[in-house]
């Protein structure tokens, strides 16, 4: 095997392989998803890819992603890919999109938004995917993926 | 073909909720309310929750509601209000929406109108949420000009001031692109319109130049829109005062106008419009305040389901 083509990450035996992040991405990903504190987690990062050049990969071991966090993914790094894994086996892959909008997961950055002022959740339009922008429903600031402030 | 059913029972959030032709429907209703009206909303309750100090919104509001016969309750500002004692602005929506048939809110926060209409189940109307939108101001704005230039397509309107802050200017430039407006923007950098309004107006191909200079914007102007520096706004007293006397329209600048033109203001003026042109036939903007009360009835009347007999 090429060694520039090996991952030196071990195979889950359940768990949750999130793949084709975009490169360096990983790491923000990880302190949006805010996993459980026993989660066992394998990080690669630079990692070579045909597709996307560069790759991040995200293996956590014993815990399922859910739709809130795929979504949080989504919003980061369009076109990433989430595979559920059980008994070593995919038992489930999901092509990250970002949603058309979305409630919560984040803040309105614009610090005289009524959602930073009021306990309300922030509800958000994706203007568009790639780069992620969206715009708050209810100030109608629009917010670059740079500038996620996220719950 | 819009009816006035269409605007039973609406909220009034954002000048973008309305279409062209609803727009056109809701001024020509104004023009009838103008003329007489009766009683409509005799036994109708409109509450008024005005976190921040209004003075024409609030009275225009007040008489078009006494005008049509019902009655207003509220708060003219957030201090005499529960706000005071921490409430929130969705408890004191679902409070006061049981005793009345229509909110009417101001608010400095962005959005507040938005959330209030989430909690209501009787119509909200937006009378300013800090910087963001005004869109009754941009109705009788759009009332106002086609009173006294005739027509709503095709024109040059320029703005001028502080483009940054102003609400109403931020509801009156996108919703001009109905019309095919040609648009000019006066202004100093910093009080430029922000780069979503300027990427909105790219959006929806809008003609618009940037300028800082007054004299070269007014000779091919239709509409002269100016604005207050609304200190207010600013989070540095300095920076306010660099930029309070950036305009001034005297009688001098406006003999750079063409003969045909109408100066508008959402008011209050403080010092970039000289008293001297207050008598010059172009000065519009007191005109415009009063035409304020005819299009806050009409939209009363139809949000409320009142305006048919009016309308008959």
């Amino acid at each position: 095997m090429n060694p520039e083509q090996s991952y030196p990450v071990p195979k889950l035996d359940s768990g949750t392989v999130i793949d084709h992040l975009r490169g360096r991405t990983a790491l923000r990903c990880l302190q949006v998803l805010r996993l459980p504190e026993d989660a066992q987690i394998t990080v690669g990062i630079n990692l070579r890819s045909e597709r996307l050049g560069r790759k991040d990969i995200i293996k956590v071991g014993g815990h399922e992603l859910g739709g809130e966090e795929a979504a949080k993914l989504a919003l980061i790094s369009p076109d990433a890919t989430l595979s559920i894994i059980r008994d070593y086996e995919v038992h489930s892959k999901l092509d990250l999109v970002p949603p058309l909008r979305f409630r919560g997961l984040m803040r309105c950055t614009n610090p005289v938004c009524i959602t930073n002022t009021e306990h309300v959740l922030g509800g958000f339009l994706v203007l568009s995917n790639d780069p992620v922008v969206v715009r708050c429903e209810y100030c109608e600031r629009s917010i670059e993926a740079a500038e996620f402030a996220w719950e | 073909m819009v009816a006035a059913s269409d605007f039973v029972g609406r909220d009034v959030i954002t000048v973008g909720d309305f279409q062209r032709d609803e727009i056109l429907f809701l001024l020509d209703a104004a023009d009838r309310f103008s003329a007489g009206h009766g009683r409509p909303l005799a036994g109708r309750v409109i509450a008024t929750l005005f976190f921040e100090p209004s003075t024409r919104t609030r009275l225009s509001f007040e008489s078009a509601v006494g005008r049509l016969g019902g009655q207003c309750i509220g708060f003219a500002e957030g201090a005499v209000s529960s706000q005071s004692k921490g409430e929130t602005l969705s408890d004191t929506v679902r409070v006061v929406e049981g005793y009345s048939d229509l909110l009417l809110v101001r608010h400095p926060s962005e959005g507040a109108a938005r959330l209030a209409a989430e909690y209501a189940d009787i119509p909200v109307v937006n009378c300013g949420d800090g910087a963001h939108q005004h869109p009754t101001q941009t109705f009788l704005d759009l009332y106002t000009i086609r009173r006294e230039v005739g027509r709503l397509d095709d024109l040059h309107v320029v703005f001028a001031g502080d483009l940054r802050y102003g609400r109403a200017v931020h509801s009156l430039v996108t919703v001009l692109a109905l019309f095919r407006a040609r648009i000019t923007l006066v202004s100093p950098q910093f009080l430029c319109l922000p780069e979503e309004q300027l990427d909105a107006l790219d959006a929806l191909g809008v003609q618009f130049h940037e300028t800082e200079t007054l004299e070269e914007a007014l000779p091919e102007a239709d509409v002269l829109y100016m604005t207050r520096v609304q200190r207010e706004r600013f989070t540095d007293p300095l920076e306010y005062e660099r930029f309070k006397d950036a305009y001034r329209l005297d009688l001098e600048v406006l003999k750079h106008a063409r003969e045909k033109l109408a100066i508008l203001h959402p008011l209050p003026r403080v010092t970039e419009i000289s008293p001297e042109v207050d008598a010059h036939p172009h000065a519009a903007y007191f005109r415009q305040a009063h035409y304020g009360v005819s299009v806050r009835k009409a939209l009363l009347a139809l949000l409320l389901g009142c305006a048919d007999e009016v309308l008959a």
